[in-house]
């Protein structure tokens, strides 16, 4: 995989956005231009999109196929404007009113072309690396150990829990190797296992000294009761398997029979109230666990967040499309809202799959979130794959993409 | 002979709550003062009054509750899609998913579970793409359909997707296509007219120029809950793991609503985790889902539940061996996003399902403490 520099996937980012700004801009002239009562009289606009079409010879093809079908697209809006409202709405304010949605088009366009710089040492005061910072404390923690990472991510989680959760089930279907040493992504069936161990560590925990310290009982529960529902029987193989996923939660299996959390998570837990000491002789303390829903789900987050480095080419994909497109819709919020005519050119595929991609591969970068950008796909079919999950969007996304709009705001009036 | 079997299943649900309550009085591990009382007079009182006119009290829990909410009992297509609908909440959407879950190894999984879980996410998708509430495998396959693969691979996945659902198919045939002049062959998807409009308004709008614009309500769980809609009205066709899957997770929703709302001390630090929220949730305390509770409790309701929904064709799928009483009571481990742990209890979240059957509960036996008055 080729490792891109900043310098040149600039310029892809930039691209997209270039080549729609003026589109907007000539349109927006055009509208400008026109006498309110020639908005009824469609041979008007058809004569403006036949003139505009016709292709200079120096143009490069593709670009003026590319416009056409933009200005096509923006025009359609118009017209659907003029007919949903010429009955009840004067002609002029009609204008006016696309006038208005055209400009907030775009200063959107504008902020996205401006929101980072061509060079990238000049990052720390460009609104990505802003946005990227903010976005990081509330679902993906930097700090210089776990238990910070596990602190801030719990303390967030009261919101954001949804979104944490999120940001660690891709929807998109590619199988990933168990046995590697990177994090992969929480499979539907490896969530129900994490449900199970913590319902059984609450219901029915048994207690074994600790292999690190005799002073000490830790809570387990058996290894079987945790697995066989999903597998028939536990062979050497699984069993490889079973410990590597156990030690992603900070787990361990004991004696190869019981499964009890580490030192590490017991000390992270503590303070939160996720285990509880209970002297039961003079030289020996019980621990006793009462987990929450997000006490496993979080440690997994905040081991991958703690060690970037090993994170899953899927994984990484998701992560950095979550980001991106977190960052997109709080920046289309900020500038244009739902009753633009033109919001759906925005929140289309299309769209998104030619701005996004290249946004994913600027935030990977070690300022931003830190994360391998070789494994970034640049296959169209995944890109469709990925974006078209859209559609699900969870509750408390929207309230966090209405929070990064907020600062976005905050940003700007600075 | 439909009587008795009534009758003796009403008797093994009492002897499991017989056995629960004598299960409660040996054991003294509650941490919450006054729990163990409570479960045990409630559990009392279900037990007294199971056998009143005929098992009237769960029979009118599971008629009015559940299965009106999440599987009406009609043939009628329209009706159960309308209720399911209509019971929508942002938990009760949680239920439903786990319902499917419950459709194991059956079609459900092969065309929404595994790597084809995103198929939902592209109907909804290719929906919002149109003004007219169709979908047209053209656009569908430019939108999702693999440049690698051909252009029929996206639509037989569509056609048998349409056809599981119900969803209807039109032709159309062009002579000559704007594009590129050639002949063309389009095929268009939508919904039967009858379920577009139960859909408009909430999840549809109709413009004043006759287009149909989805909303931002309309997602994947207006298919799942179509889905179930025809899984309720085909229940005689189903298989014995989708039978058990979905009797488990009703009898698990009727065994959470039996059990009583409690309140903790001030002091005890619930209080003050802020993902406990006392107004929403109530604390259901561990003691309560432990084995020698739930494993008397779950295969007499989970039979109950069958015989009431799927009649005695359900009842004998149910299964009995050790194995599969095992899995019924994995159905405690379900839920998850609508009974939290939180500190290391379960927490009941008070959704309009588990509240109904509650307040079934108060006033079918409030009614017979005034008669007998």
């Amino acid at each position: 995989m080729v490792r891109e520099s900043w310098m040149e996937i600039y310029p892809y980012y930039q691209n997209y956005i270039q080549n729609m700004r003026p589109l907007f801009e000539q349109s927006n002239r055009f509208m400008q231009d026109i006498l309110p009562e020639d908005l009824e009289d469609k041979t008007k606009i058809t004569e403006y999109l036949t003139e505009e079409e016709k292709r200079s010879v120096g143009k490069v093809k593709a670009i003026s196929e590319f416009s056409a079908m933009y200005r096509r697209d923006i025009f359609t809006r118009i017209w659907d404007c003029v007919e949903d409202l010429r009955s009840t709405t004067d002609l002029e304010e009609i204008r006016d009113i696309v006038i208005d949605d055209f400009e907030d088009s775009i200063e959107f366009l504008d902020f996205l072309s401006t929101i980072t710089s061509p060079e990238q040492f000049n990052y720390e005061s460009t609104p990505l690396f802003l946005i990227v910072q903010y976005i990081q404390e509330q679902i993906f923690p930097r700090r210089n150990s776990l238990q910070e990472v596990y602190d801030h991510l719990i303390e967030k989680s009261v919101e954001y829990y949804e979104t944490q959760r999120h940001l660690l089930m891709p929807t998109s279907s590619y199988r990933e190797k168990d046995e590697s040493f990177e994090s992969p992504a929480l499979s539907p069936l490896l969530f129900k296992i994490i449900n199970e161990i913590t319902s059984l560590f609450n219901l029915d925990p048994n207690f074994l000294e600790s292999p690190k310290d005799e002073t000490i009982e830790i809570p387990v529960v058996l290894k079987d009761e945790v697995f066989l529902p999903f597998i028939d029987s536990v062979a050497n193989n699984e069993l490889i398997n079973l410990q590597q996923i156990l030690k992603r939660m900070e787990l361990q299996l004991i004696h190869d029979i019981f499964i009890g959390p580490t030192m590490n998570l017991i000390r992270v837990g503590e303070p939160h109230n996720y285990f509880s000491r209970e002297k039961i002789s003079d030289s020996k303390e019980r621990i006793k666990p009462q987990l929450s829903n997000e006490t496993l789900v979080l440690i997994y987050l905040a081991k991958l967040s703690y060690k970037r480095g090993f994170i899953s080419k899927e994984l990484i994909n998701w992560i950095s499309s979550i980001f991106s497109l977190l960052i997109y819709n709080a920046s289309l919020l900020t500038f244009v809202s739902e009753e633009n005519i033109f919001y759906t050119i925005f929140t289309d595929l299309k769209t998104e799959e030619k701005i996004l991609p290249y946004m994913m591969k600027l935030i990977c970068f070690d300022k931003y979130l830190g994360i391998d950008r070789t494994k970034i796909r640049d296959s169209v079919q995944y890109r469709k794959e990925i974006f078209s999950s859209i559609g699900s969007q969870i509750q408390s996304m929207k309230k966090l993409i209405v929070e990064i709009s907020k600062y976005i705001t905050s940003i700007i009036e600075e | 002979m439909a009587i008795t079997v009534w009758s003796e299943l009403i008797e093994k649900f009492q002897n499991g709550l017989t056995q629960s309550i004598e299960f409660l009085a040996e054991r003294d591990v509650e941490n919450i003062p006054g729990a163990k009382e409570r479960l045990v007079e409630k559990f009392t009182q279900l037990r007294n009054f199971l056998p009143r006119n005929n098992g009237e009290l769960l029979i009118t829990m599971i008629n009015n509750s559940i299965q009106s909410k999440l599987f009406p009992n009609t043939t009628n297509h329209t009706i159960a899609f309308n209720q399911i609908l209509n019971a929508r909440t942002l938990e009760q959407d949680s239920i439903i998913s786990e319902l499917i879950d419950g459709f194991i190894s059956s079609q459900g999984k092969t065309l929404f579970g595994g790597t084809n879980r995103r198929i939902l996410d592209n109907l909804v998708e290719a929906f919002k793409k149109r003004r007219d509430f169709k979908i047209v495998d053209h656009q569908f396959y430019a939108m999702f359909g693999d440049p690698n693969k051909p252009r029929k691979y996206v639509q037989e996945r569509l056609d048998k997707i349409a056809d599981f659902l119900g969803l209807e198919v039109e032709n159309l045939h062009v002579e000559q296509d704007v594009r590129d002049g050639k002949p063309k062959n389009y095929r268009f998807y939508s919904f039967p007219e009858e379920i577009t409009q139960i859909l408009e308004g909430k999840y549809i709008e109709v413009q004043d120029n006759g287009e149909k614009v989805i909303t931002e309500d309309f997602d994947k769980m207006v298919f799942i809950s179509y889905f179930l809609a025809t899984q309720s009205i085909n229940r005689k066709n189903l298989d014995k793991y989708a039978i058990n899957g979905i009797c488990a997770i009703f009898s698990l929703i009727l065994l959470l609503s039996f059990m009583p709302k409690l309140e903790v001390d001030e002091t005890n630090p619930i209080n003050r985790d802020e993902h406990f929220n006392p107004q929403t949730m109530s604390i259901i305390p561990k003691s309560w889902l432990t084995k020698g509770i739930l494993g008397e409790l779950m295969t007499p309701l989970v039979q109950i539940v069958a015989y009431r929904v799927g009649g005695i064709n359900w009842l004998d799928k149910i299964l009995l061996t050790d194995k599969k009483i095992n899995l019924h009571l994995q159905a405690q481990f379900l839920l998850k996003d609508v009974n939290k742990w939180v500190l290391g209890n379960m927490c009941r979240v008070e959704i309009p399902i588990f509240v109904e059957i509650s307040n079934i509960f108060s006033e079918i036996i409030l009614g017979a403490e005034g008669g007998n008055e």
